[in-house]
C-alpha cells in the first residue's frame, strides 16, 4: 500500500494560489453536488484569515482546506483494521469494507479533514474525486474553481502546473510541525 | 473539533477497563503472595469480579462502533501502528484468561455437583482432573501469576490509546499511559475493596487481607500523583499547544471536575481514609474497623477515577494543535 520514494509512479498533489481565491466557496458546493455529502458535514471548508493590517491597509486571505492527503498519515496509523490506506498513487481513502467505525482516525487528524456521515454510515473524506481521475478529469473543486486559485496533479511530473508552482514559489504546508508531509500547498 | 466523536460509551469503557484489569492483578498478587491460606478471599473476589466490567466493557466498545457488523475485522489484522488494533488483541487475550480464572476460584464441589446434572454426566469423566484440589490450585496460581502481564497491559494500553494520538496535545504526553495504568489498577483494588469489605468477619486474616489492599492502593494514589506532578509540568513547560490544553484543567472548563473531583475528592481523601485506617496496623495488630470508611473510600476511588476518565476523554477532544481551540475553551458537551 505505502510505497516508499522512487518507487512511486504519481504523487497527486493540490497547490492553492491564495492571492486567486475570493471566498466564492464554490468549491464547497462542487464537491457536496459531485459527492453527494449531506448536511451539515462536508469534505472541504474555506479558512479565513482574519483581517490583517491597519486600516486603511487591510488584508484578508481564504485557504481552502481538506483532506491534505498526508505522505504520512495519522489516520492510516491508527487505523484497526487496516480500513485507511494510501493509493500507489499517494492518496489516502477509506475502504468501507474494512472500516468499524471507531472514529479513531477522526481525533487523530490534525486537520479535522473527517467526518461522520450519519446517513451512510461511512467515514466522509475527501478522495481528490478519486472515480474522475481515470477519465483525465479534474477533481470537482478545481473544475469549478472561478478564480483558477486551485490546481491539481502529479506533483512528481516536473511539467505539471502543481510541480512548476511548488517549485517556483515558496510553498508552505499546514501545521507542519504535525510532521504529516501534506500533499496540500499553499503558494501567494 | 466542534463535536465530540468519543461519548460516555468510551469513558464507561476505559474506566470497566481499567476496573477489570485492576481486580485481575490484585486476585493474582494476592494468590501469589498467600501461602495457600492467607489473602484467599481478595484472590476469590478479584478473580470473580474480572471478567464481568471487561466483558461489560468490551460490548460497550462495539456498541460504541458506527459501523457494528465489521468488528471482526478487528480480529482479521495486526496493525502494529494502531494502539486500537494491539488493544483488541490484549482485550480478547485478557476476557479469556480472566473468564477461565473465574471459573478456576468456583469451589471444587460446586464444579462437581454441576457436571452431575443428568445431561453432563457423561462429561464428569472428562473434568475431574480439574477439581483434585492440587491441579485446581496449580492452575489457580498460574492464571494468577498470566493476569500481572495481561492485565497490565489492558490498564496500560487504555492510556496509550489517547496518548498516541498528535493531533490532541492534551493526550499526547508520555505521562498519560502510566497515569491510566496506575488509575486502572487502583479502581480495581477499590472495588474488590469495597466488594471484600462485605466478607469479612474473621478479625485476623480479615486485618491482614485488608492491609494487603490498603497498601496496594495507597502506593498506587501516591503514584497516580507522582504522575500528575510531571504530567503539569512537562505539559507547562512544553510547546504551546501542549500548554495550551493545559488551560482545560486550570481555569478552563474542567477544572473543578479535575482539582474537586478527580484530585482532591478521587486521590487526596481516599489516600488520607486509607492511612487513618491502616495506621494502628504500625503498633499493633489490628486496624480502624469501619465498614462505611472502607466502602466511603473504595467509591471516593472508584469515582475519581470515572471522573479522571470523562476529564479526559472530553478535554481531550477540544484540545488541538490550533491554540485558538483550546483558549476559546469550547465548553462541556
Amino acid at each position: 500500500m505505502r510505497q516508499t520514494n522512487g518507487q512511486a509512479k504519481k504523487r497527486y498533489a493540490m497547490v492553492v494560489e491564495l492571492k486567486k481565491c475570493f471566498n466564492c466557496k464554490g468549491c464547497v458546493v462542487a464537491c457536496r453536488a459531485e459527492n453527494q455529502v449531506p448536511l451539515p458535514i462536508s469534505r472541504n471548508w474555506i479558512e479565513e484569515s482574519g483581517l490583517r493590517g491597519r486600516y486603511p491597509f487591510l488584508g484578508m486571505t481564504f485557504e481552502p482546506a481538506a483532506c491534505n492527503h498526508c505522505e504520512d498519515p495519522p489516520c492510516e496509523r491508527v487505523c484497526p483494521t487496516g480500513a485507511t490506506y494510501r493509493s500507489p498513487d499517494g492518496i489516502v481513502l477509506v475502504d468501507n469494507r474494512k472500516c468499524i467505525g471507531c472514529k479513531y482516525c477522526i481525533l487523530a487528524c490534525p486537520y479535522d479533514a473527517r467526518s461522520v456521515n450519519h446517513r451512510d454510515r461511512v467515514i466522509e473524506k475527501c478522495t481528490f474525486c478519486l472515480h474522475r481521475l481515470p477519465d483525465g478529469r479534474d477533481p470537482a473543486c478545481v473544475e469549478t474553481c472561478m478564480g483558477h486559485a486551485r490546481h491539481f496533479g502529479d506533483i512528481l511530473d516536473p511539467n505539471s502546473e502543481v510541480a512548476r508552482l511548488v517549485a517556483q514559489k515558496d510553498p508552505f504546508v499546514k501545521k507542519k510541525e504535525a510532521g504529516t508531509k501534506p500533499s496540500f500547498y499553499y503558494v501567494y | 473539533m466542534e463535536t465530540f466523536e468519543w461519548g460516555w460509551l468510551i469513558v464507561l469503557y476505559l474506566f470497566f477497563g481499567g476496573v477489570g484489569a485492576g481486580a485481575y492483578f490484585v486476585s493474582g498478587l494476592a494468590i501469589y503472595l498467600g501461602d495457600g491460606n492467607t489473602y484467599r478471599t481478595i484472590a476469590r473476589w478479584g478473580a470473580y469480579l474480572a471478567p464481568f466490567p471487561i466483558i461489560v466493557g468490551s460490548g460497550i466498545l462495539i456498541f460504541d462502533l458506527f459501523r457494528p457488523w465489521n468488528f471482526y475485522r478487528l480480529f482479521l489484522t495486526i496493525q502494529p501502528t494502531s494502539p486500537m488494533s494491539i488493544g483488541s488483541w490484549i482485550l480478547m487475550a485478557f476476557s479469556g484468561a480472566s473468564v477461565i480464572n473465574a471459573l478456576l476460584w468456583i469451589p471444587a464441589d460446586t464444579q462437581e455437583r454441576f457436571f452431575s446434572q443428568k445431561r453432563l454426566k457423561r462429561w464428569k469423566g472428562h473434568f475431574e482432573w480439574l477439581w483434585a484440589p492440587k491441579t485446581q490450585e496449580r492452575l489457580r496460581r498460574a492464571f494468577g501469576v498470566l493476569g500481572f502481564p495481561l492485565s497490565v497491559a489492558v490498564a496500560l494500553y487504555t492510556g496509550i490509546l489517547l496518548g498516541a494520538i498528535p493531533a490532541r496535545p492534551f493526550w499526547n504526553t508520555p505521562m498519560l499511559a502510566q497515569l491510566f495504568l496506575f488509575s486502572g489498577i487502583s479502581t480495581g483494588t477499590a472495588a474488590v475493596i469495597v466488594l471484600t469489605s462485605f466478607t469479612r468477619k474473621h478479625a485476623l486474616t480479615g486485618d491482614q487481607d485488608a492491609k494487603l489492599l490498603y497498601t496496594m492502593d495507597i502506593l498506587l494514589i501516591c503514584l497516580e500523583i507522582l504522575i500528575i506532578v510531571p504530567f503539569l509540568l512537562h505539559a507547562y513547560l512544553a510547546t504551546a499547544s501542549i500548554k495550551d490544553s493545559l488551560h482545560l484543567i486550570l481555569g478552563g472548563p474542567y477544572t473543578l471536575l479535575f482539582w474537586g473531583v478527580v484530585v482532591l475528592g478521587g486521590l487526596l481523601i481516599p489516600l488520607l481514609v486509607e492511612i487513618y485506617e491502616i495506621y494502628p496496623m504500625l503498633f499493633k495488630k489490628h486496624m480502624h474497623h469501619s465498614r462505611a470508611l472502607e466502602v466511603a473510600s473504595g467509591i471516593l476511588v472508584l469515582v475519581g477515577g470515572l471522573t479522571l476518565r470523562y476529564v479526559f476523554v472530553f478535554g481531550g477532544q477540544v484540545s488541538s494543535f490550533d491554540p485558538k481551540v483550546a483558549i476559546l475553551g469550547l465548553g462541556m458537551p
